[in-house]
């Protein structure tokens, strides 16, 4: 076991450290820009603790109201979107930008565009994310799920974004290589689209710096905000971490993909395919019946590409499935890919009328959308993470494989609690709200079927909390890492400066 | 039909249209080559390992 004394200050000073080169051994060297990418993932890696704590804390108050304390602005109502906001755009975001500029410098053969552009994405977006800590607990919002944040932070997210998606498409333009790799098309066809997405469902008149009203009314404003929120899915949750997928199981699995023909398909199947889904979260409404059905018909169609592309990830693994016995970092990706084929399947058949009648408003929804978050984006994120840190800091192993390991079974094991109690009072929810009496009344008041859900809820907040331990552990194996890194590095140095 | 009708059944055919070139250009016998030549893309990146990177 490495000495830990110093270890906070080895890591800042590790983390504040010039960039070095090694000697190139090739004709022509070329150096990367990943100094922006190490603070990126540092930054991700500090933001899943501080989401799922409040994940934690929120689902805590729907087990037991108390944890309320009569203060307004730690209500679930205040918290949640901070919540979401958190894990989504600071984590999520985090661990795309870290992801994105890595895959395409090293798939490209070239440093960044800019590398100070990617510095102003970096401290641009993170500033976005202290603004948003900063007014969502006061209830300022535009009441816009997954788009909550007022106009002026809109404004910001948008050329923040665009100069992440700038940098990015000019960094692929100005490649050494012939072909782009699929990962860059994921992220690529993700800046487009969440540029065009984010832009359009936040299109609002300002009625003062902390208000505004959506230029969108009634029916239009609610299909606008689900082609929002859920291509926000589709296009960054789902594609964005389709990218690394695509460039971290072969790298990790030291395999080639499985079939690179199947994942270009992959990738445009998504993207034509993805943008029709977002009026299935609108069934049984005022939106005209048949975009409903549209909706769920693509939704059904794209089990198919969804699925190829979980099993070319999972098949890439062919030869090498003993690896999962002792690469913990490999069985991150591996059951992100599960999760990612669990989900693509649940959401279409939830999307399907008769289903949705049942499963709509109800805890399903809400364990659906963290069985991909926990169970596909965080898991995967997490594979990515630990390689690109062994990879940044130039490390063999991390300060402790046990440590992944622990992570990867408190991830797995939270995700699972979480995901199940959610099933179990989701379908109870819609089972009781429809049943009806001899005498065709409701046979179950609301308040009794929230009284009902209280063990699943507590059973929920469990679950979140065996998830956030895993990400606090996480964090500590990670600043051991670099930690040692650096104290590996300097006493290395040591000879050669006397 | 308004004229976003029109625009919508113009998207929507060159979007379909768009996919069916893509399945056909994926799935030509003469191109799998060519695609698969790229399989590996994400390993050779090792080629330049730890250029630029941390010691």
């Amino acid at each position: 076991m490495p000495d830990n004394r110093g270890c906070f200050s080895a890591f800042i000073v590790n983390l504040l450290e010039e960039e070095t080169t090694v000697e190139a051994t090739q004709a022509t060297p070329v150096k990367y820009d990943m100094e922006v990418v190490r603070w990126f993932t540092i930054a991700a890696a500090i933001y899943a603790v501080v989401g799922t704590l409040i994940g934690v804390y929120i689902a805590s108050e729907l087990a037991w109201p108390f944890l309320n304390f009569d203060l307004e602005y730690i209500t679930f109502g205040r918290l949640r979107p901070l919540h979401t906001n958190a894990v989504i755009f600071a984590f999520g975001g985090c661990v795309l930008m870290a992801t994105g500029f890595y895959m395409v410098q090293r798939t490209g053969s070239t440093k960044l565009w800019s590398n100070g552009l990617a510095w102003f994405t970096f401290w641009g977006w993170n500033l976005i994310i202290v603004s948003a800590v900063v007014t969502l607990p006061l209830g300022l919002t535009t009441g816009k799920e997954y788009a909550e944040l007022e106009w002026p932070i809109d404004i910001a997210i948008a050329v923040v974004w665009l100069s992440f998606g700038l940098n990015h498409l000019m960094t692929v333009a100005i490649r050494k290589t012939s072909h782009i790799y699929v990962s860059n098309w994921f992220t690529m066809g993700m800046i487009v689209m969440i540029t065009y997405l984010h832009v359009v469902n936040s299109l609002a008149i300002p009625v003062s710096m902390t208000n505004s009203f959506s230029v969108f009314t009634g029916v239009q404003d609610a299909m606008v905000q689900w082609w929002w929120g859920h291509n926000a899915v589709g296009f960054y949750l789902t594609g964005g971490f389709l990218g690394i997928m695509y460039y971290f199981v072969p790298k990790q699995a030291q395999r080639p993909v499985f079939s690179y023909r199947l994942s270009v398909l992959h990738f445009w199947a998504l993207t034509f395919g993805y943008v029709w889904l977002g009026a299935h979260h609108l069934q049984y409404t005022a939106l005209p019946d048949w975009t409903g059905s549209l909706g769920a018909a693509v939704s059904l169609a794209m089990i198919i590409p969804s699925w190829g592309g979980a099993m070319n990830g999972m098949m890439t693994l062919s030869g090498a499935w003993d690896k999962l016995r002792t690469d913990y970092i490999l069985r991150f990706l591996v059951v992100a890919l599960a999760f990612y084929a669990m989900s693509t399947f649940e959401g279409p058949v939830m999307s399907i009328k008769s289903v949705n009648a049942l499963s709509h408003y109800t805890d399903w929804t809400v364990g659906h959308v963290h069985s991909g978050a926990l169970g596909w984006m965080a898991m995967v994120a997490y594979g990515a993470m630990y390689h690109m840190i062994k990879k940044l800091w130039g490390v063999e192993k991390m300060y402790s494989e046990s440590l992944v390991n622990v992570h990867f079974w408190l991830a797995t094991i939270g995700t699972v609690v979480y995901v199940v109690a959610m099933w179990v009072s989701g379908i109870m929810q819609g089972l009781m709200w429809r049943d009806y009496d001899e005498y065709g009344t409701l046979t179950y008041t609301f308040v009794e079927s929230v009284s009902a859900m209280h063990p699943y809820y507590a059973m929920r907040a469990v679950g979140g909390l065996i998830f956030h331990v895993g990400t606090l552990i996480a964090l500590y194996n990670i600043v051991m890492t670099v930690s040692r890194a650096g104290a590996t590095r300097s006493a290395g140095s040591v000879p050669a400066k006397a | 039909m308004t004229t976003n009708d029109w625009l919508g059944v113009f998207f929507v055919l060159v979007s379909a249209v768009g996919m069916v070139a893509v399945y056909f250009m994926v799935f030509r016998p003469a191109n799998k080559a060519t695609f698969e030549s790229q399989r590996s893309m994400a390993l050779d990146d090792e080629d330049h390992i730890n250029v630029g990177e941390k010691r």
